[in-house]
């Protein structure tokens, strides 16, 4: 389990299981071949928001995988959609513990953090819906080192 | 169109010891035939999210059995519905529902084996290996008015941890209980094991 800093917000979250159950979905997904469609890879750099922001900009891109991605991620392989039911659990576990925090005013919204995710927003409705889903959960592994780093 | 034909499983219960997960249910009993189960899940996201989709078992779409280990498949801490159907060649059973969502977080702890060993004035413990997500809170001390309790984690059961090093002729004392993060509980305490350098492991 591991603690995650996002300035005052303090939360735990087992990144390790999180992390293995998306390497396994990664395995099982034909590689990404498209390199000029880019999601979070395109929005400026998640790793230099600032500490104060961390909290607001990770619990609306969690807000996006689980309003967005997740649900609509189409697969016939009953082992994605497994993992993929871990991974939106675990995210939705992270999610209520940034709420808590919301609720303690230790998630404030400031311009940078929501400059960032209208960024990304605006990337991710570039695509068409199927490939904007697909493209999302492929780069997952950009959030997950975020996530990472803010320890 | 035989959906009903089959009557469905009944009593679904899940036992969970130790965070390994298992559900069990009636077995459906046709004379001289080979009843096969289904068993899916929802976790929290799924019906909150989309609570038309359920998602097949890893190990028990189908099985035989009447029980199907979930433990691969309560991956979060949050609440899981489970569902058993009951299939016969083409007849196909109402699914069943567990009646209460399990969460992984109600799991029984039980207190870890341990084996205490000597190795000259070394004291060694080594633990239960009961997998990746438990680590263990070792206390321990020398058996005498007054003493300090030592405490130790160890973060892997199944490998040989050195404690301390003992004095002659003192009784020293252990025991131990588990720690699991993912739903930060931890177990009662081990029974005590004390140990003397010259003489035999004592029980208390």
């Amino acid at each position: 389990l591991k603690t995650l800093h996002l300035g005052s917000c303090m939360i735990t979250s087992s990144l390790q299981a999180i992390q293995s159950g998306f390497s396994e979905i990664q395995d099982r997904q034909p590689k990404d071949e498209i390199i000029d469609l880019r999601i979070l890879r395109k929005t400026q750099p998640l790793q230099d928001t600032k500490p104060a922001g961390q909290c607001c900009l990770l619990h609306h891109v969690l807000r996006l995988y689980l309003d967005r991605v997740f649900k609509n991620y189409q697969t016939p392989d009953h082992r994605i959609l497994q993992k993929i039911s871990g991974l939106a659990n675990s995210f939705l576990t992270i999610k209520k513990d940034l709420w808590l925090c919301h609720v303690h005013m230790a998630c404030p919204c400031g311009e940078e953090a929501m400059e960032k995710y209208s960024q990304l927003m605006s990337h991710f409705k570039e695509l068409q819906p199927p490939a904007a889903v697909v493209k999302a959960l492929g780069e997952l592994d950009i959030l997950l080192s975020w996530m990472e780093e803010m320890d | 169109d035989g959906v009903a034909a089959l009557p469905a499983p009944q009593n679904l219960s899940v036992q969970s010891t130790n965070m390994k997960h298992v559900l069990t249910w009636s077995p459906v009993v046709v004379p001289e035939e080979i009843i096969h189960y289904s068993v899916e899940y929802q976790g929290e996201y799924e019906s909150l999210y989309m609570s038309h989709i359920w998602i097949p078992s890893s190990w028990c779409s189908p099985t035989q059995g009447p029980e199907c280990d979930i433990t691969d498949d309560i991956t979060a801490t949050v609440p899981y519905s489970l569902r058993v159907r009951a299939t016969l060649d083409s007849l196909t059973s109402a699914w069943s529902t567990l009646k209460h969502p399990f969460n992984r977080n109600s799991t029984v702890l039980t207190p870890p084996g341990m084996e205490i060993t000597k190795d000259g004035f070394h004291l060694i413990i080594k633990l239960e290996d009961l997998g990746p997500q438990f680590e263990f809170f070792v206390a321990y001390w020398k058996r005498e008015p007054g003493a300090k309790e030592h405490v130790k984690m160890v973060r892997r059961g199944g490998i040989p941890v050195h404690l301390e090093t003992m004095e002659p002729g003192a009784a020293h004392c252990v025991k131990v209980r588990t720690f699991v993060k993912a739903i930060r509980r931890h177990s009662a305490f081990s029974q005590t094991e004390c140990v003397k350098v010259q003489g035999e492991t004592l029980p208390l």
